[in-house]
């Protein structure tokens, strides 16, 4: 049985940790609604798994393996859309941010880009732009450090090639 | 576009709406509807309409009939039981699919793992069951005709010698099972084939250097 103590814990800290949360919503569903979905999932999981929490690993570590672990495995939600992300589709997050112009068009090349990513390549590019160490990266992912070096070599090269194609228009 | 770059426009997203404690409190009443969550329920519903419709049927042939039918109910009961087993060993195999607060390669290894051994055990499971069904009504019956008396209704049925219906019922059940087989290889490669082969090429994907 959970304590209303051990209640309102968990909700602060999911509150201070639902940018996280929000961002694997993002990057793994397609629609609002399946974000929307994902995010309900995602916090029923950690509920459920919170009381088995004991404080091994950071609580960010144990919530991105949680988040990541329930959007990679509920794979209806990543049937991408029947039409490509328009560049000018904002996503509702970010709405009541305001970047410069050029700032904005960077973080609409960025999503389209990564929409294109495999699963696996998502989470790598998410951590990657959290900054997460790649020590971080094997705790999360159970990827060795050096695969994970080639691996995030192999997706810049290809954010790279990807932006190249959507700027110049190729491929 | 270079990634190390965008590494401070990605950190400053922050969620326009915040989550908030009244909109986090409902969802932590609410039930799970991710794919292992959604299979242990129907596991669950499986069992309940087992009770639903065998406890009555059991109980009719029992009493019915001034009792000549409780071998039916024989047999109720011993399907019911071996359903008890086949339900008991996928809820094992559902509670340790998977571990999400483990890391995503162990979880996902550890889930086309079990998910083949949930398969396996279902087409096995499913495959033998009218054969065993069979089987059983057979034995069952076959031995109320060394009962005295005026005899048994398979024995009214079915007059002809013991060996001959015996090689009947084995030479129907034989072609029956394969197709069963067959049949059931595709239904649970339609159920999960695809999930299994989607978990398999991200674990690989995950592993290639």
């Amino acid at each position: 049985m959970v304590s209303t103590d051990q209640q309102e814990a968990f909700i602060r800290l999911v509150d201070q940790h639902r940018g996280i949360l929000h961002k694997v919503c993002r990057l793994y569903c397609f629609t609002d609604t399946d974000r929307q979905d994902l995010f309900q999932e995602i916090v029923i999981q950690l509920w459920r798994s919170y009381p088995r929490f004991r404080g091994d690993a950071k609580f960010s570590t144990w919530l991105y393996r949680i988040a990541l672990n329930t959007a990679i495995s509920d794979l209806r939600k990543q049937r991408p859309p029947t039409t490509p992300t328009s560049p000018d589709q904002l996503p509702t997050e970010l709405q009541d941010i305001q970047y410069s112009g050029e700032k904005e068009q960077q973080l609409q090349l960025l999503y389209t880009a990564i929409d294109r990513l495999t699963e696996v390549e998502k989470a790598l590019t998410m951590l990657y732009l959290e900054d997460k160490t790649y020590q971080e990266m094997e705790e999360i992912l159970g990827i060795t450090q050096n695969n994970l070096r080639v691996k995030m070599n192999r997706i810049k090269d290809k954010l790279r090639k990807m932006t190249k194609e959507a700027t110049y228009g190729i491929g | 576009m270079e990634l190390d770059n965008l590494k401070g426009i990605w950190q400053d997203v922050r969620p326009g709406m915040s989550s908030g404690r009244e909109s986090l409190l409902p969802l932590l009443q609410q039930r799970s509807r991710g794919p292992v969550a959604r299979m242990r329920r129907n596991l669950r519903i499986e069992l309940l309409c087992i009770i639903v419709a065998y406890i009555p049927l059991i109980l009719f042939y029992l009493v019915e009939f001034q009792g000549r039918l409780r071998a039916i109910s024989l047999l109720l009961l011993v399907v019911g039981a071996l359903f008890c087993a086949y339900y008991y060993r996928k809820s094992r195999l559902l509670n340790t699919m998977q571990c999400l607060s483990c890391q995503v390669r162990s979880n996902l290894a550890r889930q086309v793992g079990t998910l083949k051994r949930y398969t396996r055990f279902y087409l096995l499971a499913s495959t033998i069951v009218i054969p065993a069904m069979a089987i059983l009504t057979y034995i069952i019956f076959h031995l109320q005709l060394f009962y005295p008396g005026e005899g048994t209704v398979y024995h009214r049925l079915s007059p002809a010698p013991w060996w001959k219906s015996s090689t009947v019922w084995l030479l129907m059940l034989v072609p029956f099972t394969v197709v069963m087989y067959y049949f059931n290889a595709w239904y649970i490669n339609r159920l999960y084939g695809r999930h299994i082969k989607k978990l398999q090429e991200l674990l690989r994907e995950m592993d290639e250097e």
